[in-house]
């Protein structure tokens, strides 16, 4: 395992931010790491960056106790509220963190994350005239200066346009082509979707689930059913068989059954009942619509 | 003032002493506004040195990095040393040269070894207000330690002149008390010693300047005293680092 968490917790006075936090992740993943505002994802993975201490619990980060230096020399982090010296350029900004992690061949490895960040002709005007994109493409870009055996990516997409967020998910699944892994905070679900090969669900301080992302997905099938000659009897005879039926405005019925072996069946349930059908649409379920069961259910934030 | 008043009431009597004590004053002014002024500066550049980048957040890409607390610690204290060393020597050789200038026999007659020694201790006030101020970043809010430090400051010229309000009536408690103020802020023995370098037998100046500025020094500070000043710079960037060491970077 790349991270591993024992009963992380961390408090603030009498607050808890993070609960009995356990995690695994294996390496050459993206790992989404996700949760409402507040939910004590960003002060997680600031334990396992190092900045900030645990109050009980312990874990390993790169085979490295957590806040040892050592470890950092192979990770990259992106924070949340991303700030730079903004009196310095791009350039000054990436040859400052090359110097802080003792790069070798530090002209090469600047050109190609300024290549991979989208940042090449721009690199000698000064930070703090970069717009808010920019600024978070030459976060993304230090981040990645010491080619990271692990990325932890706090929001990397939030101040990026479309165009931004595609290119930072092909850098993503680059990396993880790469063999590196990404541990991603990130609000946009369908990035997160788009990216993760598992993620873990956190609320009010406590993880509440962790699954493979495919595993989470294929739990539950939602159906669209068009058919005429559903009658209000055999509508309440297929909603006793499936709780979840529901009829919508155009007509059109839709259900969440558990798996696809079961849609056979409906369709037979429905032609024996006299229904014609018309159209069977299975969805798979989204990571929004999975997050708003796990996390909705859970009650407000904190 | 030695053009202007050689020959006013006030001078009266004074004959031929008036000039040297004049040239007297307007050295020591030289040194004390300038020490006053690189000690400000060094306020300002100090109070804010961690604590504006905790508050901003530009600390978070820095430590997330392969290095210890403590070297940031003293990556900052190295590069404030510099900065305001390189100042406060602006600052001394600038006194220096126009004193030469204009044939101040305060300045011309200094001999080598004088000259070091006073821009040594010239150069130690501000490093150890630095000291001070550093770990102050560490704790408080830049505006809060900025305003905490000049408070320090200025105490420790109250303190030099309580004790020699004590020496002048004879009383150990005002000198204690003055002394305590002087560990608390031991900033006014710095300067006053290296006063006592620069501008050697000028009591006569010295109660002048302390009766117009609220400060002053009693007894020339013992070697012990610069052993607890450094002992009090050392233990203060020890403090900042123990407290930084296990901060929350949040």
């Amino acid at each position: 395992m790349i991270i591993e968490t024992h009963a992380l917790t961390k408090n603030y006075g009498n607050k808890t931010a993070c609960e009995q936090i356990n995690l695994s992740v294996e390496a050459g993943q993206v790992y989404g790491f996700l949760g409402r505002n507040g939910a004590g994802k960003s002060t997680c993975i600031k334990m396992l960056t190092g900045l900030v201490f645990p109050t009980s619990g312990s874990g390993t980060v790169l085979g490295k106790p957590l806040g040892d230096v050592s470890a950092r020399e192979k990770m990259g982090y992106l924070p949340e509220l991303f700030r730079y010296q903004d009196w310095m350029t791009g350039l000054d900004l990436l040859n400052f963190h090359a110097q802080l992690i003792k790069l070798k061949s530090k002209k090469d490895q600047i050109s190609r994350v300024l290549k991979l960040v989208g940042l090449v002709g721009q690199e000698n005007y000064k930070v703090g005239s970069y717009s808010k994109g920019m600024q978070q493409r030459i976060g993304l870009a230090c981040a990645l200066l010491s080619n990271p055996q692990l990325v932890f990516l706090d929001e990397p997409t939030s101040a990026l346009d479309p165009i931004g967020r595609k290119d930072v998910r092909d850098i993503i699944v680059a990396l993880k082509n790469e063999g590196a892994t990404v541990f991603l905070n990130s609000h946009l679900l369908s990035e997160v979707e788009a990216v993760c090969d598992s993620v873990t669900f956190i609320h009010k301080g406590s993880v509440i689930k962790s699954a493979r992302m495919d595993e989470l997905l294929m739990t539950k099938i939602s159906l669209t059913i068009r058919a005429k000659g559903i009658t209000e009897d055999l509508f309440s005879t297929l909603s006793k068989e499936h709780e979840s039926l529901q009829k919508l405005a155009d007509g059109s019925l839709t259900v969440s059954l558990k798996d696809y072996e079961e849609i056979p069946s409906l369709a037979a349930s429905l032609i024996s009942r006299g229904a014609t059908l018309y159209e069977l649409t299975p969805h798979r379920e989204t990571l929004e619509t999975v997050f708003m069961q796990i996390v909705g259910e859970e009650g407000p934030s904190s | 003032m030695l053009n202007y008043f050689p020959n006013t009431s006030m001078t009266h009597g004074m004959g031929n002493q008036f000039r040297p004590f004049a040239i007297q004053m307007v050295t020591k002014m030289g040194f004390q506004f300038s020490s006053m002024l690189i000690a400000l500066l060094t306020i300002m550049l100090g109070s804010g040195a961690i604590s504006s980048e905790l508050e901003s957040g530009l600390i978070q890409g820095v430590l997330a990095r392969p290095i210890h607390r403590y070297q940031y610690i003293f990556g900052k204290l190295g590069g404030l040393v510099i900065l305001v060393c390189t100042y406060a020597t602006l600052l001394f050789s600038s006194i220096l040269v126009i004193g030469a200038l204009f044939g101040l026999s305060t300045i011309t007659s200094l001999t080598f070894s004088q000259i070091m020694t006073g821009w040594l201790l010239y150069l130690l006030l501000p490093v150890a207000v630095l000291c001070l101020t550093l770990f102050g970043s560490v704790s408080l809010k830049a505006v809060s330690n900025g305003i905490l430090m000049i408070f320090i400051y200025i105490l420790g010229s109250v303190g030099g002149m309580v004790e020699m309000i004590g020496q002048y009536v004879n009383n150990n408690s005002i000198i204690g008390t003055g002394i305590f103020i002087s560990l608390v802020s031991p900033f006014q023995t710095i300067y006053s010693t290296m006063e006592r370098v620069m501008v050697p037998n000028s009591e006569l100046a010295a109660s002048a300047m302390s009766a117009a500025s609220l400060s002053g020094s009693g007894k020339p500070a013992s070697l012990w005293m610069f052993v607890y000043i450094a002992i009090y710079m050392l233990g203060f960037v020890a403090l900042a680092i123990r407290k930084f060491s296990s901060k929350d970077i949040t």
